[in-house]
C-alpha cells in the first residue's frame, strides 16, 4: 500500500495537478488581492482558454502550446474589457471593501452565467477533446504522457516567472504593495489604476493559459469551469487571501489531497472531497490556514 | 385598532388574499396553459419571498436555497407511495427547516461574501453526497406514479405563495424583523444594542427554508420525476437571487415584482433556447446590480418621490 502511495506515478500526478491549481489560484489571488473582486467566474475564463486551445488545434493544427501567448492575450483582453466597462467605475467610487466584494460577487455571478450559456449556444454543450502529444514516456516505473510533462513545465515556468516578477521587479513590488495596503500604496505614489489593469490582465491571462493546458488532457465543455472556480477558492483561502506564495503552496496541498483521495476511495469521491474541503476550510478558518497577507 | 395597525395588518392580508384569489380564479377559468403559468408564478413568489425572509432582511445572500427545495422533493419522491400528499408536503418543509437549523450554527459564523460562496459550496456538497447515496441505492432517477393533477398542485402552490408573502411581510414589520435589518446594517452594533444576533440569524435561516422545502415537495409531484442533479440545481438558487435583486427586497412587493418579471421573460422566450433565457437573466442581474441596486421597487418608489 505504502509503495503505491509513494509511487512516482502518483507523485507525478500530484505535481501536474498541483502546478495547475497553483497557477489557477494565482490569477484569482491577484485579482482579489489588488481589487477585492471576488471573481466567481474565474473557472469560466479557464473554460474559454480551454476552448481556445481546442479550436487552435482542431481548426489550424497549431499546437495549443504554440498558441499560448495568443490565448493569454485573449484572456487579458477580456479581463481589461470587463475592467474598463464595469469594475473601474465601481472601484473608483471609494466604496467600502465589503460592498465591493459583495457587488463584484453578484456581477461575476451574472458574468459567469452569461459566458457559460453564450459558449453553449456558440459551441453546443457537447464535450470536446483532441489528442495531442499523447506519447507515453517511461521513466523507471513512471509513465508520463508528453502533454502532462508539457503542462508541468509550462505551469512551473510561469509560476517561477511570476514569483520573480512580483518579488524582484519594481512593478511587481507595486502590485504587492497594493495587495498589502491600498491607501499606503496610493500615498507613496503608486499608479493604482495601472497596477489594477496589469493585475487583471495577468490574472485573466494566466487562467486562460491554465485552461489551454488542461484542454490537452481533459474534456472541454461550457460548464467545466465551476469545479476549478471552487478549487481556486480553496487554494487562495487555504493559502491566505492575497498571499501569493501561500497560494502556490496551497495549490500543491490541494492536489495531494485530491489525488490521494481519488486513489484511496474512488473517482466519484472527487467532487464530494473538493466541496467538502472548501466548506470545511471556510468554516474552520476563513482567514486562511497559511496566514493572511498583511494589509 | 389604530390606523397604523390597519395599514400594516389588514391591507397586506387583504391584498394577498385578493391576489391569490385572482390568480386561482383566473387560472381555473382559462385552461391548462395558464394553469401551468400560474403554478410557475406562484412557485417563484413562494421561493423568492422565503429567500427574502432571511437574505433580504439580514443581507446574508444565500445561494443554497436549492438544497431546501431539493430535500422537500427528495422526501416526496422517496415516500410518495407510503404517505398521503398532505402529510408529505409539510414534512418536506420540516425536513428542510431542520436541515437549515443544523447547518446554520457553523455556517452563520461566516460573514459577507464568504458566506455567499460557502452556501454555494455547501449546496454542491449536499448534491454530490446525495448523488452518491442514490447511486449506492441503485436509484439514479425515481418516477412518481399517480401524482395529483395540476389544479390540486396549483391550490397548494398558491397557498404556499400567499403564506410566504404574509410571512415575509409580518416578519419584516415585527421586532424580530427589525432585529434582522439591524444585523444587515451593522452586525456588531446590533449585538452591542442587545439584538440576540445568533439566535435571530439561525431562526430566520431555518424559517426561510421551510416553505422552499414544501415547494420542492409539490414540484416533485408536478414533474413526476426525480433526479438529484436536476433538482439540486444551482440554476434554481441563482434564479432566486437574481429575481430578488431585480424585484428589490425592501418589502414583500419586491419578490412579487421579481417573479412577475421572470415569468413574463420566460413566457416571452417560449420556444427560444434555455441558454438564451439564462444569458438574458445574467445580463439583467448585471444591469440591476450596476444601475438599480434597489430593484424594481426601488425604481418605483424613486419615481414617486
Amino acid at each position: 500500500m505504502l509503495d503505491t502511495l509513494l509511487s512516482g506515478q502518483l507523485l507525478f500526478s500530484v505535481a501536474v495537478l498541483g502546478a495547475l491549481y497553483a497557477l489557477i489560484g494565482l490569477g484569482l489571488n491577484l485579482v482579489f488581492g489588488t481589487m477585492r473582486l471576488l471573481n466567481i467566474a474565474h473557472g469560466d475564463f479557464l473554460m474559454l482558454g480551454a476552448y481556445s486551445g481546442f479550436w487552435w488545434f482542431t481548426l489550424t493544427g497549431i499546437s495549443p502550446l504554440i498558441a499560448l501567448p495568443l490565448t493569454a492575450l485573449g484572456g487579458a483582453a477580456i479581463g481589461l474589457t470587463l475592467y474598463a466597462l464595469v469594475f473601474r467605475q465601481q472601484l473608483a467610487k471609494g466604496l467600502d471593501p465589503a460592498v465591493i466584494e459583495a457587488r463584484s460577487l453578484l456581477l461575476f455571478f451574472g458574468i459567469s452565467v452569461v459566458i457559460q450559456n453564450l459558449t453553449a449556444m456558440a459551441f453546443t454543450a457537447t464535450p470536446r477533446a483532441y489528442r495531442h502529444l499523447d506519447t507515453v514516456y517511461q521513466l523507471g516505473e513512471t509513465a508520463m504522457t508528453g502533454n502532462r510533462i508539457a503542462t508541468l513545465i509550462v505551469a512551473l515556468t510561469i509560476l517561477g516567472a511570476m514569483l520573480v516578477f512580483l518579488n524582484r521587479t519594481l512593478f511587481g513590488m507595486e502590485i504587492k504593495a497594493l495587495i498589502q495596503h491600498r491607501e499606503a500604496a496610493r500615498i507613496v505614489g503608486i499608479n493604482i489604476n495601472r497596477v489594477q489593469m496589469v493585475s487583471i490582465a495577468v490574472g485573466f491571462g494566466t487562467v486562460a493559459i491554465s485552461g489551454s493546458l488542461l484542454s490537452m488532457t481533459e474534456q472541454v465543455t461550457p460548464f467545466m469551469g465551476f469545479r476549478f472556480t471552487i478549487a481556486a477558492f480553496v487554494v487562495i483561502i487555504m493559502g491566505g487571501l492575497g498571499n501569493i506564495l501561500g497560494g502556490i503552496v496551497a495549490g500543491f496541498l490541494l492536489a495531494i489531497i485530491e489525488i490521494y483521495a481519488v486513489t484511496i476511495f474512488s473517482a466519484e469521491a472527487r467532487s464530494i472531497l473538493i466541496y467538502g474541503a472548501f466548506v470545511a476550510i471556510l468554516i474552520i478558518s476563513p482567514q486562511g490556514l497559511l496566514g493572511r497577507a498583511r494589509r | 385598532m389604530t390606523q397604523m395597525q390597519a395599514k400594516q395588518i389588514l391591507v397586506p392580508v387583504a391584498l394577498t388574499a385578493l391576489g391569490a384569489a385572482a390568480l386561482y380564479g383566473g387560472a381555473l377559468n382559462t385552461g391548462p396553459y395558464w394553469q401551468v403559468v400560474a403554478l410557475t408564478l406562484a412557485m417563484w413568489i413562494a421561493l423568492i419571498q422565503s429567500w427574502s425572509v432571511f437574505s433580504g432582511l439580514t443581507g446574508y445572500i444565500s445561494l443554497g436555497h436549492a438544497v431546501a427545495y431539493g430535500l422537500g422533493a427528495y422526501l416526496m419522491a422517496t415516500q410518495f407511495r407510503e404517505y398521503p400528499v398532505w402529510v408529505l408536503v409539510p414534512a418536506g418543509g420540516l425536513l428542510a427547516g431542520a436541515f437549515a437549523l443544523i447547518v446554520a450554527i457553523p455556517v452563520l459564523r461566516i460573514r459577507g461574501p464568504y458566506f455567499v460562496i460557502l452556501t454555494f459550496g455547501l449546496s454542491e456538497l449536499v448534491k454530490f453526497a446525495l448523488l452518491r447515496l442514490e447511486t449506492a441505492l441503485g436509484a439514479s432517477s425515481r418516477l412518481l406514479f399517480g401524482a395529483p393533477g395540476t389544479v390540486e398542485l396549483l391550490t397548494w402552490m398558491i397557498a404556499l405563495a400567499a403564506a410566504a408573502t404574509l410571512l415575509r411581510h409580518f416578519v419584516g414589520i415585527s421586532r424580530f424583523g427589525r432585529g434582522l435589518i439591524a444585523i444587515r446594517e451593522d452586525e456588531t452594533a446590533a449585538e452591542t444594542l442587545g439584538v440576540p444576533v445568533t439566535r435571530y440569524k439561525v431562526l430566520a435561516f431555518a424559517l426561510s427554508a421551510v416553505i422552499p422545502g414544501m415547494v420542492g415537495a409539490v414540484m416533485a409531484l408536478r414533474s413526476t420525476y426525480f433526479e438529484v442533479l436536476q433538482v439540486f440545481s444551482p440554476t434554481l438558487s441563482f434564479t432566486i437571487v437574481t429575481m430578488a435583486i431585480i424585484g428589490g427586497s425592501g418589502d414583500a412587493r419586491g419578490p412579487v415584482l421579481g417573479a412577475l418579471f421572470l415569468v413574463s421573460l420566460s413566457e416571452g422566450l417560449r420556444g427560444a433556447s434555455p441558454q438564451l433565457y439564462l444569458v438574458l437573466l445574467g445580463i439583467c442581474l448585471i444591469a440591476f446590480v450596476l444601475f438599480a441596486p434597489n430593484g424594481l421597487t426601488g425604481l418605483l418608489s424613486g419615481r414617486r418621490k
